[in-house]
């Protein structure tokens, strides 16, 4: 069933909205949520909570493309589960790294005074992706969107490990270029 | 104040775009759930992938093809055991592929090894051709003229639509759904699988106007009754039906799909009345972008 389809079941309040999502896109689901969460356990009960979303959202919430509005509501769900989780001392991995990766796109300098409104920074990191290479954007979404380890983005890529890093490096020193330039950090 | 919980943070925000492509990428989801593709790579698609969005091209066949030794009919058909395995090509699939059991149904054509290429306009549909739909920019454009390699109407059933077009189209999920497939595709031994849907009253047939030989069957998938206890929702058992009439033509090497919940006269009639006309194009199987050994044939 094509995604116009299914939200046309939310629309209409039908249940099999939620089979045929599930059928769809729990893969998608589960791998982002597994990612952050490194734990099939939690992942599983994060994708279940999931499917609450969309059937509270739609409608009258139109998502543009169904798929990126699920891994978008699946990652922020497995975020605050894996917050909660580090404050019980467990979960974690991938993601620590992760965050110790984008600590370097900020510089030393911050100035603790400059409050950096959210949806600000959101927009500035999607013109500075929209500045990348269509490769290297992917590669960097893939890393700190959806959290993939540099062996996934290798086996994927068909690069190296290395150069996985390396790419991902550059464009790391791109975007904390591009945030000093834009006067957010 | 900046941090990296603030900047991991606003990634949440990445446009979806970006998203999906990155999870196309990872693998996480397949390439047609894209729906802002450039228009090349559509039609590319369109042409070569048709609907078959879940299951494509395989690695190894585990059954024999001896239905043609006969040379009587041009689809042969049969019920697998619901342990019989078929090795299906799956990119995200450690090995590439996954085994798939409890087929409903095989289809198999003979394997020839080229296609001729076709189009079609339909000489008669149980609704209107709509000049403009909203939220359905497919339709946009089209007219009693235009020539299609595949049709879909699910847009019909849509909400934005209600009132255009009968009321029993809000309770279904697709009125009518034509598409081409390309003998060339199964050169080496493959099938066309069902998938997901028991086939009932399978019939033969050979229509000498349009020259081919004709498979209908009745397809129908059952959901039990389930209880999802954090929504306090109950759903009740529903089966979901359709009606599918395949057109074969062995000599030219095509095979038209034309299914539908409108019951089997209305499937039957849109068939029959099929304008069918080859493009010129020649396809092998090097012409697919999976080789389609065995394909999931029902609407999924």
């Amino acid at each position: 069933m094509d995604d116009e389809a299914i939200l046309n079941l939310y629309r209409l309040r039908q249940a099999a909205a939620l089979t045929e999502t599930e059928a769809k896109y729990g893969r998608l689901c589960f791998c982002v949520a597994d990612r952050i969460l490194n734990s099939r356990e939690d992942s599983e009960e994060c994708v279940n909570d999931t499917w609450l979303h969309p059937w509270n959202a739609i409608p009258p919430e139109k998502p543009k493309l169904f798929p990126a509005w699920l891994s978008r509501v699946t990652r922020n769900l497995a975020i605050s589960r894996l917050r909660e989780a580090h404050a019980a001392k467990r979960g974690g991995a991938e993601i620590d790294l992760v965050l110790d990766e984008l600590a370097e796109c900020i510089p030393g300098g911050t100035d603790p005074q400059r409050v950096v409104e959210a949806n600000e920074l959101t927009e500035a990191v999607n013109r500075f992706l929209a500045g990348l290479k269509p490769l290297e954007r992917d590669a960097f979404v893939a890393r700190y969107f959806y959290a993939a380890s540099h062996a996934e983005l290798s086996a994927r890529t068909g690069w190296t490990v290395g150069k996985a890093k390396t790419v991902l490096r550059r464009s790391r020193l791109k975007l904390q270029t591009y945030l000093k330039e834009e006067g957010l950090c | 104040m900046l941090n990296r919980n603030s900047l991991f943070d606003a990634m949440s925000g990445i446009s979806d775009d970006y998203l999906a492509s990155a999870a196309v990428l990872l693998g996480d989801m397949k390439e047609d759930n894209l729906m802002h593709l450039d228009s090349s790579r559509k039609q590319a698609r369109a042409r070569k992938a048709g609907r078959i969005l879940l299951i494509a091209a395989v690695l190894v066949c585990l059954f024999t093809v001896t239905a043609f030794a006969a040379g009587l009919f041009s689809i042969s058909t049969r019920v697998p055991d619901a342990k019989e395995t078929f090795q299906i090509h799956w990119d995200d699939s450690e090995n590439g592929y996954l085994e798939w059991s409890d087929a409903k149904l095989v289809l198999t054509f003979p394997a020839v090894a080229e296609s001729r290429e076709i189009e079609f306009r339909p000489g008669w549909l149980p609704f209107e051709l709509p000049e403009e739909l909203p939220g359905s920019s497919p339709w946009n454009g089209i007219s009693e003229d235009t020539w299609f390699r595949r049709f879909a109407s699910e847009s019909l059933c849509w909400a934005e639509n209600a009132g255009r077009y009968p009321e029993e189209y809000k309770e279904i999920g697709q009125p009518i759904l034509i598409e081409t497939y390309s003998m060339a595709q199964f050169h080496d031994g493959g099938a066309m699988l069902m998938l997901y849907q028991t086939p009932e009253n399978i019939t033969e047939e050979h229509w000498d106007e349009l020259g081919v030989d004709v498979l209908s069957f009745h397809g129908k998938q059952h959901f039990d009754e389930r209880d999802i206890p954090e929504m306090d929702l109950h759903i009740d058992a529903y089966d979901i039906e359709y009606d599918y009439v395949l057109l074969s033509n062995e000599e030219k090497g095509w095979i038209i799909e034309v299914c539908g919940q409108l019951g089997m006269d209305t499937v039957r009639k849109v068939a029959e009345n099929l304008e069918i006309r080859e493009t010129g194009n020649t396809l092998t199987q090097a012409d697919f972008q999976n080789k389609y050994l065995f394909i999931d044939g029902g609407v999924g």
